[in-house]
């Protein structure tokens, strides 16, 4: 009798004491499993892709002289968005380099043309998938949970783990975390066509393919493109945080400016990284409106 | 061209128990309550004629949109046959064929247009128009020549590079007719194409659709809720009610003949003139109405007998029942075709009309023979083949025609609902 009275009392005063979960110890052991097991796989299978794009466009990116891509810019931002926005953004790329963190830009740039491009390349047949299948969906839907909700410095162990440190694991870890929004938002566009254009497709001999190609990713592609934008925006964010496992560009400044408490130097990497951020979001914004489908997606 | 038979639709997961319970007689209310499942389509049977306009008329949730998509199995069927008739494919049973076969079958058979239109936005007014030819794989040079020429066909000829979003109601409809058109294949299925327009608009529509029905001489399965609709542009029309068809017939069949109060209701409101023909309101020439006043050089003098002895109108005919000519009071009167096309001639006061004698077919509609006797003050003389002398319409079949939108008392009365309750 006072056994049961022990137990109940334990459990209003300190019901943790109860039961030991080692959960820390099943991940440690987890993750040195897979570390033991899958880095040399990681290292000759993954790596040399990711490296490869990311050297490449930095390549690309330093051979093409400032002004050039200035007005590369400009051009770019105006066809997507309109003359505004390509002006805002020439002026701010233009600021960035005033400051004399030109080089630390292009870094960055590259860095998050090569999280998105993986991103994509991955993600938007994950979203295609997603959308075809429920059993995919309830299936990979509580990873994009995980995925999406991890704080990013999670991230930066096992992957310094897998690939040491330096651009490459500040990759990975960005591509992982910049992922979900765009399968997320293609599965969402996908799904959120109306049966009518579907009715359509098929009263005149479509194949699930046809539909897919002429009229699913079509109508679907200002959601995509706004599943885009968020990937963007998570990888900028996160190649800047990538800088602590030693990624470069303007995250670099700010780190290395905190470390060497040079505010000066942490600052200009700061406002190098949201005129970036704002480039970046308004020029996808203007795709995602300019969209094809965004033409009128809601007629009747 | 198509036949449909015993189709049923049950939407949900034991279909097979609400089919029995249909074949047990329960209705669709029932059975929505017993089992939880929604009776679409109950049992219908019905056949498109090659070249023939088909409604199919019922009201909202009739279950009108599922058999039409069950025809072209964008809907599956849950039970019966659907059978396509075609002189060079022979018959073929839609509901057994396979994905690939039925692709086919859609992509160079049959075409459909939409209530909502359901053009792809991001799609110009061409390329709307050229879709069905593009699943048909035509190269880019002859999707340019007949999208050219349907949007032609369909008075959008300037519109090719607009988008949809661009156009109003009505145009974005010609422009559904006309990518159903463009893939040439001969059934058009139309699930009510035009009750999301303006009256007017509609109107201009189906006269549209008419004049190209002629020149195309398509199979068109026509869906509507609006029975002057049905009238104006079906050949045949079916109604439906709670999934079931519960009556098929021309136009003046059922307006005149509504088997059910169901059809009764919806045809009270119709307009009779386009729909009633003359030989329906005529006074028929039988025992029971005329009377042989004289017999003189071959031929017969009839009067009505209702006129009496001094009825100052007699009908002569010949030897061989031909119609031969009308007398008034002394005087002889060859009648004259009526001109259908004059305009009805609105000034007319009852002493300006003229005493010549008209005549027409039984299958001149109730409008035409109005507009005619406002210019004339005597009965319409009706002949049917071979100039046989088949009545007369005088001003009391006519008020009675337009009242009742019936024949004259004479034919067989409509049995309701409730008469065949109380017989049974
Ligand atoms: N996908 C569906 N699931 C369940 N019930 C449906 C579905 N589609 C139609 N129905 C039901 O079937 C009946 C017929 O609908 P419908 O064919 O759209 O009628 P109509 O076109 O004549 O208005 C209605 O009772 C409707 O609620
Ligand atoms: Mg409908």
């Amino acid at each position: 009798m006072t056994e049961l009275l022990d137990v109940l009392r334990t459990l209003f005063t300190d019901p943790f004491g109860l039961i030991d979960l080692p959960i820390r110890q099943w991940i440690t052991d987890a993750i040195g499993w897979i570390v033991s097991n899958f880095r040399g796989f990681f290292r000759t299978y993954v790596s040399p892709p990711v490296r490869g794009v990311m050297e490449l466009s930095q390549w690309a990116l330093r051979t093409l002289p400032p002004g050039v891509m200035l007005i590369a810019v400009f051009v770019i931002a105006w066809r997507a968005a309109s003359w505004k926005v390509g002006l805002f953004s020439a002026v701010a790329f233009a600021f960035i380099g005033f400051m004399g963190v030109w080089d630390a830009l292009i870094v960055t740039l590259s860095l998050v043309i090569t999280a998105v491009l993986f991103s994509v390349v991955i993600g938007l047949p994950l979203g295609i998938i997603s959308s075809r299948s429920d059993l995919f969906y309830t299936i990979i839907r509580p990873i994009l949970d995980i995925m999406q909700t991890t704080p990013p410095f999670v991230y930066l162990v096992p992957a310094v783990m897998l690939f040491s440190i330096g651009n490459v694991p500040g990759l990975i870890a960005t591509i992982i975390f910049a992922m979900p929004p765009i399968i997320r938002l293609t599965n969402l566009g996908i799904r959120q066509v109306q049966t009518q254009y579907i009715e359509a497709a098929l009263a005149f001999g479509s194949s699930p393919r046809e539909i897919l190609w002429k009229v699913q990713l079509p109508l679907a592609m200002p959601t995509v493109m706004a599943g885009l934008n968020q990937t963007i925006m998570l990888s900028l964010s996160m190649v800047v945080i990538a800088a602590i496992i030693g990624a470069g560009g303007l995250g670099l400044e700010v780190y290395a400016g905190l470390e060497r408490l040079n505010i000066g130097q942490a600052f200009v990497g700061g406002i190098g990284i949201v005129l970036l951020a704002m480039v970046l979001d308004r020029i996808t914004q203007g795709l995602g409106e300019r969209g094809p489908g965004g033409r009128n997606g809601k007629a009747d | 061209m198509i036949r449909v038979e015993d189709i049923s639709k049950i939407f949900g997961a034991d279909p097979e128990t609400a089919l029995g319970r249909l074949r047990e007689g329960g209705t669709k209310a029932g059975i929505q309550a017993e089992t939880g499942q929604i009776v679409g389509i109950d049992r219908a049977s019905f056949a498109l004629d090659p070249g023939e306009v088909f409604c199919i008329m019922g009201l909202s949730g009739s279950g009108k949109s599922t058999l039409i998509r069950c025809i072209n199995r964008i809907i599956e069927p849950t039970a019966g046959r659907i059978l396509f008739m075609d002189p060079e494919l022979g018959e073929q049973d839609v509901t057994a064929m396979d994905g690939e076969q039925l692709r086919r079958l859609r992509t160079y058979h049959m075409s459909m247009v939409f209530q909502h239109f359901a053009l792809f936005p991001h799609r110009t007014v061409h390329a709307n128009a050229v879709f069905g030819l593009e699943i048909q794989g035509r190269d880019k040079a002859e999707r340019d020549r007949v999208g050219a020429q349907v949007l032609e066909m369909v008075g959008l000829g300037a519109w090719g590079k607009a988008y949809p979003s661009e156009l109003s109601g009505g145009m974005q409809q010609r422009v559904g007719l006309a990518r159903a058109l463009a893939t040439q294949a001969k059934v058009l299925l139309m699930d009510e194409p035009f009750s999301a327009l303006d009256p007017l608009i509609k109107v201009n529509m189906q006269q549209e659709l008419v004049r190209i029905q002629q020149e195309l001489e398509r199979t068109i399965l026509f869906i509507t809720h609006d029975l002057d609709e049905a009238m104006r542009i079906g050949d045949r029309i079916a109604i439906m009610e709670e999934g079931r068809i519960v009556q098929i017939g021309t136009p003046e069949e059922i307006l005149v003949n509504p088997r059910t109060d169901y059809v009764a209701n919806f045809v009270e409101h119709a307009d009779p003139t386009a729909v009633i023909t003359a030989g329906t309101i005529a006074v028929p020439f039988s025992e029971a109405t005329f009377i042989l006043h004289e017999e003189r050089a071959g031929l017969r003098y009839y009067r009505r007998r209702d006129d009496g002895e001094d009825g100052d109108i007699r009908y002569c005919i010949d030897a061989d029942g031909r119609f031969h000519h009308v007398v008034l009071g002394e005087r002889a009167v060859e009648p004259g075709r009526m001109d259908t096309t004059a305009p009805a001639a609105t000034g007319a006061s009852v002493r300006g009309r003229n005493e010549e004698v008209l005549r027409c077919g039984p299958a001149t509609v109730l409008r035409d023979v109005l507009r005619a006797r406002v210019r004339s003050r005597h009965p319409v003389v009706v002949t049917g083949e071979d100039d046989r002398f088949e009545g007369i319409i005088d001003e009391p079949a006519l008020v009675h025609a337009i009242l009742e939108k019936r024949g004259q008392p004479t034919t067989e009365p409509p049995v309701s609902g409730d008469a065949r309750e109380a017989h049974a």
